[in-house]
């Protein structure tokens, strides 16, 4: 489903969707995030964790802002 | 959820477990004696469950007492609070951070889902069973042990008659549970099949009422319940409650019972190898027919 990310269980990779649209996620090693480009929500990876809230994701219409 | 009806405040509730986390194995009796719960449980299921998910694994209890039980070749953990997982991932499974209301996972992944203690603070329960229920494979396991029923009715009773008296009103301090003959339609209803939901009560006693709120507070488990009362609880409100407790439930020794509800919830994932229901009117012969027949004659 997803992206190897080094340090997460590939197994865990395979069954792991955004929470909110069930959709892929796409691994941004630069970001350390896991990203939904189909809910717009990148989830952070903390410590090895991945932080799959949805109140702690960082909305990707906001990246704009910063250069 | 985005909208409807919201019980409990799920990002207090993880500040709270946050907070917990560090101190977590002084009071953990609770999710211990029911992580022994599941694990009997699962004895129980002559089948094996190479990829499993322990959904709410506080600091990693289940996972400690399991052992390799289950066939379990995988066991993935998750739990609402960041902290409460990080210090889960020491034992070196996968684990991250999750929402019961809002699972990451794809359909049909795990072969067992597991939770111990974590399901009593989910709004909307039905829909987080619906979202379980799809992450299990096709003749996949759900097994959870939850605080339900008349969990704490003891503390509870003890707060509202004290403050009713001390403040001439009273709101909610202790979470509304569900109840287990709820819970056996709510399985039904989510797509279980052969669902079954039952209740076993776990009486702790304590010397000093004061132990009781230090492990509540230990757990994680104080009041997240959205329409609490905001602000501290009145010292004389608190005091006349404790007393209160003491007067009406002291056993003869003295020390105070605190009653501790555990409903156990089992449900598979349906797959065409489970038992089925007949389509009605298929049978072949008649009750009548079976009722009329001679009842065979003791000798």
């Amino acid at each position: 489903m997803t992206d190897r990310v080094p340090g997460i269980d590939p197994k865990l990779m395979e069954i792991l969707v955004c929470p909110v649209s069930k959709g892929p996620l796409r691994y941004d090693a630069e970001r350390q995030e896991l990203v939904s480009e189909r809910a717009g929500l990148a989830y952070p990876i903390r410590d090895g964790i991945p932080i799959m809230l949805p109140d702690e994701a960082r909305r990707l219409d906001e990246e704009g802002a910063q250069p | 959820m985005a909208d409807g009806i919201r019980i409990f405040d799920r990002g207090l509730l993880r500040k709270r477990r946050d907070r917990a986390a560090a101190d977590f194995a002084a009071h953990d009796f609770l999710v211990r004696e029911a992580a022994e719960r599941l694990a009997d449980r699962l004895d129980d299921v002559a089948r094996r469950f190479p990829l499993a998910l322990d959904l709410g694994c506080h600091t990693g209890e289940l996972a400690a007492i399991l052992g390799g039980r289950g066939g379990i070749e995988t066991l993935v953990q998750c739990d609402l609070s960041p902290v409460m997982a990080g210090r889960a991932a020491a034992n070196g499974r996968p684990t991250l951070a999750a929402d019961e209301e809002w699972l990451p996972f794809a359909a049909a992944s795990f072969d067992l889902v597991l939770s111990c203690l974590s399901l009593h603070w989910v709004n909307d329960l039905p829909g987080a069973l619906a979202q379980i229920r799809r992450v299990l494979k096709p003749d996949g396991l759900f097994l959870a042990v939850m605080l339900g029923g008349e969990t704490l009715t003891e503390l509870r009773q003890s707060l509202a008659a004290a403050e009713l008296a001390e403040e001439g009103g009273f709101s909610p301090r202790v979470s509304p549970f569900a109840d287990v003959r709820d819970l056996g339609r709510l399985l039904q209803r989510a797509g279980f099949t052969l669902p079954v939901a039952d209740t076993d009560a776990v009486a702790v006693t304590y010397g000093d009422p004061l132990r009781l709120l230090a492990d509540l507070r230990g757990m994680g488990e104080t009041n997240a319940v959205a329409e609490r009362r905001r602000g501290m609880t009145r010292r004389a409100t608190l005091f006349a409650a404790l007393s209160g407790y003491r007067e009406r439930f002291a056993g003869p020794d003295g020390r105070l019972p605190a009653t501790f509800h555990l409903l156990t919830l089992t449900g598979w994932a349906p797959h065409p190898s489970q038992p089925q229901p007949l389509a009605p009117g298929s049978a072949t012969c008649s009750l009548a027919d079976a009722l009329e027949q001679d009842p065979p004659q003791p000798s």
